[in-house]
């Protein structure tokens, strides 16, 4: 097994649609049928792909999904959920949690994560039919509010997924952060469309949990407002201009006449 | 080779993203080579642009014009660079030359009146009972903001019947849209689309061939335009819509409540 080989696996993990991991897993399966460790190698993709995608998983007997991400996991490569109190064990293959034990998180930050928790789960509700979101201490001494939002339907042959990630700098009363937002579209085709937008550090009030989420929410909408611009000025602009839905004459080809007079004297010649 | 394998390849591909095709394609080679040949022949992807040394026109690489490392230029029918060896490279009957030549001259015509621009090819090739070929057109837009491009491969078998043909086609169209900006930051909306269709269609001499695959292609295109209007800016944007909705959801549910209200008391 060579390491391009690991290499060329770990890029099609990274490459997986919102919900469709596991379909494709199944493809890598099919594709290498005599080389059953090529998968277990790339193992660490398989964990960068749940970390970077905030992968929702549900507890075993939990009825609410915890996040996978960077800044809730433990040294041991287990991961922590501040709501339910809890540590687990986490298959980054099979995407399933398992080994939960009781965790309690030792944080300065730990009553200002409760608080943050409150406006964040209205926010949620507010904009997001459905989404899983957590607030992280991160080393740095600043909090990581995350939020993912899936919907898939593959029956329709459609998948979504939409996270942001925020750091919030209590000290300094600065947020920065990143929105993704992932679609994919496969019937008789295949469809993508990637954003992600930076939120370069901006200022929020200080010392006021309500300010910091009202931000985040001010910066969402200018993003899904400018987003939807986006889709207009794609299809006003680049699609037009690709290729025309009638030509300027607003009529189809005649093509008798354009294979008459242009092509027909060279192949008109060759039948008497 | 087992379908397995290559039907894996083939969800693969319609899985992974639209704009690394050619890479994950070449990734699939390397995992199991003895599927290169099919999955070459199978795959669309991106077409490239040469210029004819000969005639100084552009015109279109695609796995029907190779042979090895050379590709026959439609406009001068000779391969570049030549074929080493001494060898001919495949070319087609000088009937069906003449009717591919016809067919570029036009599709050229109707590039001009659709695309406004571009490049577009055809290669035609001998069947036992009929002749199949390909049409291509290529369009990108000048970069800026916003970018986009746009591939055709159209390919059709025309078998022979009696005063007719059956004609057999698949479309293919790839496009990619990317547009960004400080507010924005980076959006890319890429893909590609296959259709399908079958036809029998009147034939009275070899000229007949270019009208009727001409009005085939003609008629697929404006569909997947519709097609492919539809999802990108339609079921994107909604699924986008469905994730996180703009206005909050509460005032949302209480405008439908209220809707719903107010269809209950008309049916009362």
């Amino acid at each position: 097994m060579s390491s391009n080989n690991v290499a060329a696996v770990s890029a099609f993990i990274e490459g997986a649609p919102p919900g469709e991991l596991a379909d494709v897993v199944n493809d890598v399966k099919a594709l290498t049928p005599d080389d059953r460790n090529l998968l277990e190698s790339a193992r660490p993709a398989f964990k960068k792909y749940n970390e970077e995608q905030l992968t929702a998983v549900k507890l075993p007997g939990g009825a609410k999904n915890v996040l996978i991400s960077a800044y809730n996991s433990l040294e041991d490569g287990r991961y922590y959920d501040v709501e339910s109190r809890s540590a687990f064990a986490f298959d980054h293959m099979t995407q399933k949690a398992s080994d939960v034990r009781s965790y309690v998180l030792e944080s300065e930050h730990k009553d200002l994560i409760t608080s943050l928790l409150k406006p964040l789960t209205l926010h949620a509700h507010e904009h997001y039919p459905s989404s899983v979101y957590a607030v992280y201490p991160t080393d740095s001494n600043t909090l990581a509010i995350l939020l993912a939002a899936n919907k898939y339907s593959p029956s329709n042959f459609w998948n979504g997924r939409l996270r942001t990630t925020y750091l919030y700098t209590p000290s300094t009363s600065t947020l920065s952060g990143t929105l993704k937002c992932d679609v994919h579209y496969y019937e008789d085709g295949n469809v993508r469309l990637t954003t992600k937008k930076e939120v370069s550090e901006t200022s929020v009030p200080s010392g006021d949990v309500g300010g910091v989420v009202r931000a985040i929410a001010k910066i969402e909408k200018a993003w899904q407002e400018e987003l939807n611009r986006g889709f207009g000025r794609l299809s006003e602009g680049e699609f037009k201009s690709l290729r025309r839905q009638l030509p300027v004459t607003r009529q189809k080809v005649e093509w008798e006449k354009v294979g008459s007079y242009r092509a027909g004297k060279e192949i008109g010649g060759g039948r008497r | 080779m087992s379908t397995d394998q290559f039907d894996s390849a083939l969800d693969l591909l319609r899985r992974l993203p639209p704009h690394s095709t050619t890479s994950n394609l070449n990734r699939i080679c390397a995992l199991a080579p003895s599927l290169t040949e099919d999955l070459l022949s199978s795959v669309d992807q991106p077409l490239e642009i040469r210029r004819c040394k000969k005639t100084g026109r552009d015109y279109l690489l695609c796995d029907y014009n190779r042979d090895g490392d050379s590709w026959r230029s439609p406009w001068s029918n000779e391969f570049e660079p030549a074929i080493q060896d001494g060898e001919e490279g495949a070319k087609p009957s000088e009937r069906v030359r003449r009717m591919e030549v016809g067919m570029g001259e036009a599709v050229d015509v109707y590039r001009e009146l659709y695309y406004e621009g571009g490049v577009s090819s055809v290669y035609f090739w001998d069947l036992d009972d009929g002749f199949a070929g390909v049409v291509l057109l290529k369009k990108t837009t000048p970069s800026g903001k916003s970018e986009g491009g746009w591939d055709s491969i159209h390919v059709f078998e025309a078998i022979d019947r009696a005063r007719t043909s059956h004609y057999k086609l698949t479309s293919t169209v790839i496009l990619r849209l990317s547009t960004g900006g400080e507010a924005l930051g980076d959006m890319d909306l890429s893909g590609n689309m296959t259709r399908q269709i079958e036809q029998d269609m009147p034939v009275q001499d070899d000229s007949s061939h270019i009208v009727n695959v001409g009005k085939l292609v003609e008629d697929m295109e404006l569909k997947m335009r519709n097609l492919l209007q539809e999802v990108y800016f339609g079921k994107a944007k909604d699924v986008v819509g469905d994730l996180r909705s703009i206005p909050p959801l509460t005032e949302a549910n209480r405008e439908k409540a209220t809707h719903q209200e107010m269809i209950n008391s008309m049916k009362r």
